[in-house]
C-alpha cells in the first residue's frame, strides 16, 4: 500500500516536471536586439532591420514588421514573415521621414508577443558604393595601365602584334571580290549603335571600306538598326572621300532591311543567293541567326570573315566561316589594320590585364590546394 | 570643331555613366536613366530614314524590274497594311494582332527552324576527322549529343555490359555506368566552361580597352569616320 503510494506521488511529480518544462518551453517571448539601420550602399529608399532568431522550440511561426506612420501609430507593412527570417529591409518607407519600427512574433497558439520599439531611423542614399572598391581599383589600374601604353605608344617604339589569320585575309578577301567582279557584303550584326562590339565593326568596315574605294569594288552592307545605318553611311563616305574616290561611294549599297531578327536573316540570306558575293564580312554582335547566314555564305563560295564577342555563336562561324576573329581579336581590328600607335598601345594595356587576370588565377588555384581561400572570398563579394 | 563638341560630349557622358555604375544615391541613378531616354530619343529620328532608304530601294528594284522585283510589291502590301492597322489602332488592336501572330510569328518560327537543318550540314564539315583537332571535336559532340537524350545512358549501358566481366557487381566497368550524361556534364562544365571564360575574359578587357578609346577620343568611328 505505502509503495503504491510512494509510486503515484513519484508518477505526479514527474507529469507535473514534464507539463512545467512543456508549458515553459511554450512561454510566448518578444523578439530581441531588434534594430533598424539605413540600408548601405543604396539610393536612400531603404531602411534594414534585424533581430535575434527565436530558438526552435518556442512556437514563433513567424514575423511581421510594424512601421510607426505620419500620426506616430504603429501599422502593420508587408506580409507575414517566416519564422527563420531575421533581417527585413522596408523599400515603402517615405523619403526623408524618420522611421521606428516594432518586430511582432507570432506564435503557432494565436498569441504575439511586441519587441521594443526601435530607435528612429532616416534612410540616406550613398554617394559611393562601398561594396565596389575593389571593382573600382582594378578598373582605375586597368585604365591606367593603357593609358600608360597608349603614351609610350607616342614615342614610336614599335608594339609586337601576333599574327591574326583573320584579319590577314581581309586584303585577300578584297582582293578576290575584285578579281571576280563581284560585291562584297558586310554585315554589322544586329546590335545597337551603343553596343561596343557594332562599333568595333564599324570601325573595321572604315578599313575595308578604304580598299574597296581603291579596288572600285562594290560594297554592300544592309543594316538592322536605323542609327547605325546613318553611321555607316557617314563613315564609308569619309572613307571614300579620304582614298579620293568620292565618285565610286554608292550610298543605295548601304541601306536598312529590317530591324526584325530572323526576317534580317532571311533579307540577308536573300541577297547572298541573289547577288553571290564574292566575299562576306559578318562583324559585331549575333544570335541565333549567325549560322543561317555564315551557312548560306558558304553554301554560295564566298570567302567569309566573321568575328563576334557572342560566345554562344562562335563554334557556328568557326564550323561555317573561312576565318573567325574570336571575341577580344575583333576588338583588336582596328589596331592591326591601322597600325596606329595609340590604337597599338591600348592593345598592350590589354595584354597587361590578361597577365594580371592570369597571374591571380594560378595564385588563386595555387592556394586552394593547400585550403587557402582568401581570393576566391574577395572574388565573390565583388561579384 | 564640328569634331571637338562631339567628342567632348561624349567624354564627359563616359566618365558620368562610369561614375554611375558605382554610385548608388538616387540623384546619380537619375543621371543614368535620364541618359538611356535620351538615346532612346534618337532612334524614332534615324527610323524616319530608314523607313525612307527602305522605301527607295524597293521603290527602284520595282521600276528597274530587278531579279524577283515582285517580292518588293509584298514589302510594300505588308508595311502599308501593318501601319494601317498599327498607327490609328494601337499594337493591342485585335487585326494588328492577328496579323502579328497568324503572319510574323509564323514566318519567324520556319526561318528558326531552318536552323536545326543549317546545323546539321555546319556539323558534318566541322566532325570530320581529317586532324587530331577535329577528331577530338567528334568524340566530344558524339559524347555530348548522346547525353543530351534519354536514351543515351541506356545505349551507354548497353555497350558497357558487353565488357567481360561488367556482370559482377564490383567491377570497375561498373563504376562507368550511366556515363554519357556524366561525361557530357563533365565536357560542358570543365573544358566547355574553361574555354568560355577565357573568351568572357579577353572580351571583357577588350570591351573595357575599347570604350577608354571612345571616352578618350581615339576611337572615333562613330562620329562617321575620318580623323
Amino acid at each position: 500500500m505505502t509503495n503504491s503510494k510512494s509510486t503515484l506521488w513519484v508518477v505526479a511529480c514527474l507529469v507535473f516536471f514534464l507539463c512545467g518544462t512543456y508549458a515553459f518551453s511554450q512561454e510566448p517571448a518578444a523578439p530581441t536586439n531588434v534594430t533598424a539601420k539605413d540600408t548601405p550602399n543604396d539610393d536612400g529608399s531603404s531602411i534594414t532591420i534585424t533581430w535575434d532568431a527565436a530558438s526552435e522550440d518556442s512556437g514563433v511561426v513567424g514575423y511581421k514588421i510594424l512601421r510607426n506612420s505620419d500620426a506616430g501609430e504603429f501599422e502593420e507593412i508587408g506580409k507575414q514573415l517566416d519564422a527563420n527570417v531575421t533581417v527585413y529591409k522596408d523599400k515603402t518607407i517615405i523619403k526623408g521621414k524618420t522611421h521606428a519600427y516594432i518586430v511582432r512574433a507570432v506564435y503557432d497558439n494565436e498569441t504575439s508577443m511586441y519587441s521594443a520599439q526601435t530607435a528612429a531611423v532616416k534612410a540616406k542614399g550613398q554617394w559611393f558604393h562601398t561594396g565596389k572598391v575593389a571593382l573600382f581599383l582594378a578598373m582605375l589600374l586597368f585604365s591606367a595601365a593603357i593609358l600608360w601604353n597608349i603614351y609610350h605608344a607616342r614615342s614610336g617604339k614599335e608594339v609586337f602584334v601576333r599574327r591574326i589569320p583573320g584579319l590577314e585575309a581581309v586584303e585577300e578577301a578584297i582582293g578576290r571580290a575584285t578579281e571576280m567582279g563581284r560585291s562584297i557584303l558586310y554585315i554589322l550584326g544586329l546590335g545597337d549603335v551603343d553596343n561596343v562590339a557594332t562599333i568595333a565593326s564599324m570601325t573595321i568596315l572604315g578599313q575595308v571600306a578604304r580598299r574597296t574605294a581603291d579596288y572600285e569594288t562594290p560594297l554592300r552592307v544592309p543594316c538592322r538598326d536605323p542609327v547605325v545605318l546613318n553611321v555607316v553611311r557617314e563613315m564609308v563616305k569619309t572613307s571614300y572621300l579620304d582614298e579620293g574616290r568620292p565618285d565610286a561611294y554608292n550610298e543605295d549599297d548601304i541601306f536598312f532591311l529590317t530591324n526584325e531578327q530572323f526576317a534580317y536573316a532571311a533579307g540577308v540570306n536573300g541577297m547572298m543567293i541573289r547577288e553571290k558575293p564574292a566575299a562576306i564580312f559578318l562583324q559585331g554582335q549575333f544570335y541565333a541567326e549567325s549560322l543561317l547566314m555564315a551557312e548560306t555564305g558558304n553554301s554560295i563560295g564566298a570567302i567569309q570573315i566573321a568575328g563576334t564577342d557572342s560566345e554562344h555563336q562562335l563554334p557556328f562561324f568557326i564550323a561555317a566561316c573561312d576565318y573567325t576573329l574570336i571575341g577580344e581579336e575583333l576588338y583588336a581590328a582596328t589596331a592591326y589594320l591601322s597600325k596606329d600607335p595609340l590604337f597599338l598601345g591600348s592593345l598592350r594595356g590589354q595584354d597587361w590585364g590578361k597577365v594580371v587576370i592570369f597571374a591571380g588565377i594560378i595564385f588563386g588555384v595555387s592556394l586552394e590546394f593547400f585550403g587557402i581561400n582568401w581570393i576566391t572570398t574577395l572574388l565573390q563579394r565583388v561579384s | 570643331m564640328k569634331r571637338q563638341v562631339p567628342l567632348a560630349l561624349c567624354f564627359l557622358f563616359g566618365i558620368a555613366m562610369i561614375l554611375t555604375q558605382f554610385s548608388p544615391h538616387s540623384y546619380s541613378q537619375a543621371v543614368y536613366r535620364e541618359v538611356i531616354v535620351w538615346g532612346l530619343i534618337i532612334s524614332p529620328f534615324a527610323l524616319v530614314l530608314a523607313v525612307a532608304t527602305l522605301a527607295q530601294t524597293h521603290v527602284s528594284r520595282i521600276r528597274f524590274r530587278s531579279e524577283h522585283w515582285q517580292y518588293s510589291i509584298v514589302v510594300f502590301v505588308g508595311m502599308i497594311t501593318m501601319v494601317c492597322v498599327g498607327v490609328p489602332f494601337g499594337p493591342k488592336n485585335s487585326v494588328f494582332e492577328w496579323l502579328y501572330d497568324n503572319v510574323q510569328v509564323p514566318m519567324d518560327a520556319t526561318m528558326f527552324s531552318l536552323l536545326a537543318f543549317f546545323i546539321a550540314s555546319a556539323a558534318f564539315r566541322a566532325f570530320r576527322a581529317r586532324a587530331f583537332e577535329a577528331t577530338l571535336l567528334l568524340i566530344a559532340a558524339m559524347i555530348v549529343m548522346l547525353g543530351n537524350v534519354p536514351v543515351g545512358d541506356l545505349f551507354w549501358n548497353k555497350l558497357l555490359s558487353l565488357i567481360p566481366g561488367s556482370d559482377n557487381p564490383e567491377s570497375w566497368v561498373n563504376s562507368f555506368a550511366d556515363g554519357a550524361s556524366r561525361f557530357r556534364q563533365w565536357i560542358l562544365d570543365i573544358p566547355n566552361g574553361a574555354a568560355r571564360r577565357g573568351i568572357i575574359l579577353g572580351v571583357s578587357l577588350g570591351v573595357i580597352s575599347q570604350s577608354i578609346r571612345i571616352i578618350l577620343g581615339i576611337e572615333r568611328s562613330y562620329l562617321g569616320g575620318g580623323d
